[in-house]
């Protein structure tokens, strides 16, 4: 890589010339500077300094970094947080070592959500920093891979990708279902491709000549979801500038999606059963009775079982719609479609913005398998879009990969002993993580960790969480 | 103890809330304290979250609402001290420190985000004023006056406010004054459109500036003068104007100002095409808006434009990301202006993917300007862009009938750069 010349002090010693991680010091306390400027020899990296915020962005820039060291100020969460951002816009995406004065514990659990792994406390230990710098230069050991072949899938957005038996499960009832215009529920987590089954759904049944239409009931204002589906008159109320059409017409001879069904109110949840039932509804501020000629399918990923017992959905509407439920598994358990998910979108996105993208490194496939895709498929889907964005060549590796999904290497098992974490670090970090999850709610976290809720304590005031 | 209650929607949560004056600080809380659900990220929903989906917390709200009281004490009080304060210094014969006293007032009520009530100390510190015999105090209520009219969209006043202040000033030699009241001129021709106006305010700023060997107000001017270079399509002229710009400024470590400048150096790069150094502009602008006291109106702009070349860019990913830090900073500090900009430019690139539910945006923009904003023109602006979405879709009747409102409300502002414009898109829709 082709590096830019820099007006900014540098440092660093003749055995860290070439090949040596290339670090941007932002730190205006002289104290700290003079610490990292006398080890700058046994740091092994090339260091150069910056007093603050304005300098650095300008030397940020081109780009060509392997890491920043940041002295957090006054408001560390909020420095952090703007940090993250800043680092993230930079060509490479350089690793981000934060520097601040006794870190608290809202600090660390801020720093795991943003997959900030390397907090050092101020004074900050030589060892400390190596070891941090030392998690920055790992691109040289990675191995490219070639990216397997997904086979013939249909172009777009709303393909159906995966081999594992869950999913094998999931196009055996899709098969099963679609010929009939029977509702289907389907059920899964965020991000599992709940609007793609539905989409192969309508593809491959009956009503395919027919408009597929959906409405994502959880993002459109609760006044205004009654005319979005059932349309509305002129004048019908406040801002009816015109006469609408709602979406049970739109749907007419085709598919009505409606995701996030358990978003809506009960009152007009006993509409849409209304509709369901007699097959027939009436747009807002209207008289004219239509018929409802639509397949319905729905899909939530709230457990509707629950939503009833909270009086939150009613029971005969989930009867209505659960006439198929088909279930979708969580990204973590559909094994090696992992893999084939990150080939089948690498090569998506290389063609969206014109490169060649054809292996991915095994040390980011590796961190891939480690990160626990709560957003499961779309998770997936943008942190290859990401990389697929700041890649340079033609491999995917762990520097392309978001903080949040590198935050895990530093618990994953390095070649030399000297990067290796203590017992101790491992689980300092393992709490801080799993406070992170639980939004730092201690006994949520000691139920996860299955410790006592003081011991827990105890563990966190020792590790200075 | 009791279970803490389980949270709720912001748009239930303003639901229950009457449309009096005195309760608009608790509608800008229920905001600020919202947050997104946590499943939301990756739902489906995600990206059309807007902040009436937002969640807030009763706990949460109720502490905070004793400590958004306190804040609302803390103004009031400081409003009765400044008040008696001038009173005070009336009685001792101190006409000149009472304006002062109730022109800070004013300071203080703009602060807050209360335009009309900032007017009438203003007013309340001008007619004071008139009556002294040193006009300084009267220069100063003049500027703070015009600004204050350019900011509440009424051109034409506070071009009547500048004049004056300039006529006074000139005649005083103040020469802080003219400049800027030149200044606040040309930004009255900036934004009525009047280039050749605004050309000649900035350049007569300019040479008093120069003469005065004021370098901060000869950087703002450079500034201006590349916004009018920049607006007129004259890229190289504005590269030059900021280059001087940074000169000025850089050197005397006005953040605001210097933050400013890049925001409108990312603008010229992105209208040149430079996109690498556009956003290392837009960076760079983040950085000093963050050196200082922090001036998050003006984060939140330069995020919005850095969201914009994102997506002009076709990198849709970034550009989402940047317009929801946007959105975020504007939520956390109660700026529905900058809310509302945030959804407006969702809403288009929305648009521009031909996403139907990209609609959302402009209902919730709408519903921020008639709840918290209260800004006819922004409102207008809102109506505008709503129609372009709806062009953009199909939908001409709907199209046809949000234009027709935004040239209604246009039309009573008087903003007839604007009423032309509108009436050029109504044309399009209906041919």
């Amino acid at each position: 890589m082709t590096r830019p010349a820099s007006d900014a002090s540098a440092g660093g010693s003749p055995a860290a010339a070439v090949g040596a991680p290339r670090v941007l010091v932002v730190v205006a306390d002289t104290g700290v500077l003079h610490s990292i400027r006398q080890w700058t020899p046994e740091l092994e990296a090339r260091l150069e300094f910056v007093p603050d915020l304005p300098h650095a962005a300008r030397q940020l820039s081109p780009g060509g970094w392997d890491a920043v060291v940041v002295a957090l100020g006054d408001r560390p969460e909020d420095d952090l947080a703007w940090w993250v951002d800043a680092v993230r816009g930079v060509p490479g995406t350089p690793r981000l070592i934060a520097l601040v004065d006794r870190p608290s514990m809202g600090l660390a659990i801020r720093a795991e959500q943003l997959g900030v792994p390397d907090l050092l406390p101020l004074p900050i230990r030589r060892d400390d920093l190596a070891q941090a710098l030392k998690r920055a230069r790992t691109v040289e050991s990675e191995a490219p891979m070639p990216l397997p072949e997904v086979g013939a899938v249909p172009e777009g957005q709303y393909a159906l990708v995966g081999r594992s038996a869950e999913m094998l499960e999931v196009y055996k009832l899709i098969a099963r279902v679609a010929p009939s215009t029977a509702t289907v529920l389907i059920q899964g987590e965020s991000g599992t491709g709940k609007e793609v089954v539905a989409r192969a759904i309508h593809e491959q049944g009956p009503k395919a000549g027919g408009p597929f239409v959906a409405v994502n009931c959880a993002a459109i204002p609760e006044n205004l979801l009654e005319s979005e589906l059932f349309g509305h008159e002129k004048g019908a109320f406040t801002g009816a500038v015109t006469r609408k059409p709602g979406r049970f017409e739109l749907a007419r001879a085709g598919t009505l999606f409606l995701d996030e069904i358990a978003d809506m109110s009960l009152a007009l949840q006993s509409k849409i059963l209304r509709a369901v039932q007699e097959r027939e509804i009436e747009r807002v501020g209207g008289t004219e009775t239509l018929p409802v000629e639509v397949r319905l399918i729905a899909a939530t990923n709230r457990d509707l079982k629950e939503a009833i017992a909270q009086n939150r959905l009613r029971e005969d509407l989930y009867y209505r719609l659960a006439v198929v439920t088909i279930r979708l598994p969580r990204l973590a358990d559909r094994g090696d479609d992992l893999l084939l998910l990150t080939a089948y979108f690498a090569r998506q996105f290389a063609e969206r913005y014109k490169k060649q993208i054809l292996t991915i490194s095994d040390h980011a496939v590796e961190l891939l398998r480690g990160h626990p895709w709560v957003g499961n498929v779309r998770e997936l889907r943008n942190v290859v879009e990401r990389a697929v964005i700041v890649a340079t060549g033609p491999t995917i590796r762990a520097e392309h990969l978001p903080d949040e999904v590198r935050a895990a290497e530093a618990e994953l098992p390095e070649a030399g002993a000297r990067g290796l974490l203590t017992l101790a670090e491992v689980e300092a970090r393992h709490i801080a993580r799993v406070l992170a999850h639980t939004n730092g709610q201690i006994g949520a976290a000691a139920e996860i960790l299955g410790i006592h809720r003081n011991t827990l304590t105890r563990k966190m005031k020792e590790y200075g969480l | 103890m009791r279970n803490p209650l389980p949270p709720l929607r912001v748009e239930q949560a303003l639901r229950l809330l009457p449309e009096l004056e005195v309760l608009l600080p608790l509608r800008s809380l229920i905001l600020a304290a919202s947050r997104p659900e946590e499943q939301a990220q990756w739902a489906s929903h995600g990206p059309y979250l807007t902040v009436g989906k937002r969640s807030v917390e009763p706990a949460e709200l109720r502490q905070r609402a004793v400590e958004a009281a306190e804040q609302v004490k803390e103004h009031v009080g400081a409003l009765y001290a400044a008040y008696v304060e001038a009173l005070e210094c009336q009685q001792r014969g101190e006409a000149g420190a009472a304006v002062n006293a109730l022109r800070e007032a004013g300071v203080r009520e703009e602060q807050a985000g209360r335009g009309v009530q900032a007017r009438a100390w203003y007013e309340t510190a001008l007619a004071l004023a008139e009556g002294l015999q040193d006009r300084r105090p009267e220069i100063d209520v003049l500027l703070a006056l015009g600004a204050l009219e350019e900011t509440l969209g009424g051109h034409g006043e506070a071009a009547r406010r500048h004049q004056r202040a300039l006529a006074l000033a000139e005649a005083e030699f103040h020469q802080a004054g003219a400049i800027a009241a030149c200044l606040g001129l040309g930004d009255v021709a900036l934004a009525t459109g009047q280039w050749t106006g605004a050309g000649a305010w900035f350049a007569r700023g300019m040479r008093l500036a120069e003469a005065g060997g004021d370098l901060a107000a000869t950087g703002q001017l450079h500034h201006r003068l590349a916004a009018l270079a920049r607006r007129g399509g004259e890229l190289a002229p504005a590269g030059e104007h900021l280059r001087r710009a940074r000169e000025c400024l850089e050197p005397l470590g006005e953040a605001r100002a210097m933050a400013r400048v890049l925001n409108t150096q990312g603008q010229v790069d992105a209208g040149l095409g430079r996109e690498a150094a556009a956003v290392a502009a837009y960076r760079e602008a983040l950085a000093w808006a963050r050196r200082g006291e922090r001036d998050a109106g003006l984060e939140a702009v330069i995020r919005l434009n850095l969201a914009e070349l994102h997506f002009a860019a076709g990198r849709l990913l970034e550009g989402e990301e940047e317009a929801r830090r946007a959105e975020q900073v504007a939520i956390a500090h109660g700026l529905t202006r900058r809310l509302v900009q945030s959804y407006l430019l969702m809403g288009r690139m929305r648009g521009r993917q031909r996403d139907d539910t990209g609609f959302v945006f402009f209902e919730q923009a709408i519903q921020l300007c008639q709840t918290l904003e209260r800004s006819p023109a922004l409102e207008a602006q809102v109506y505008q862009e709503y129609g372009l979405f709806c062009t953009a879709l199909g939908g001409r009747d709907e199209a046809r009938a949000y234009l027709e409102r935004a040239r209604e409300i246009f039309e009573a502002l008087g903003e007839t750069f604007e009423v032309e414009k509108v009436r050029e898109e109504l044309q399009q829709v209906s041919a």
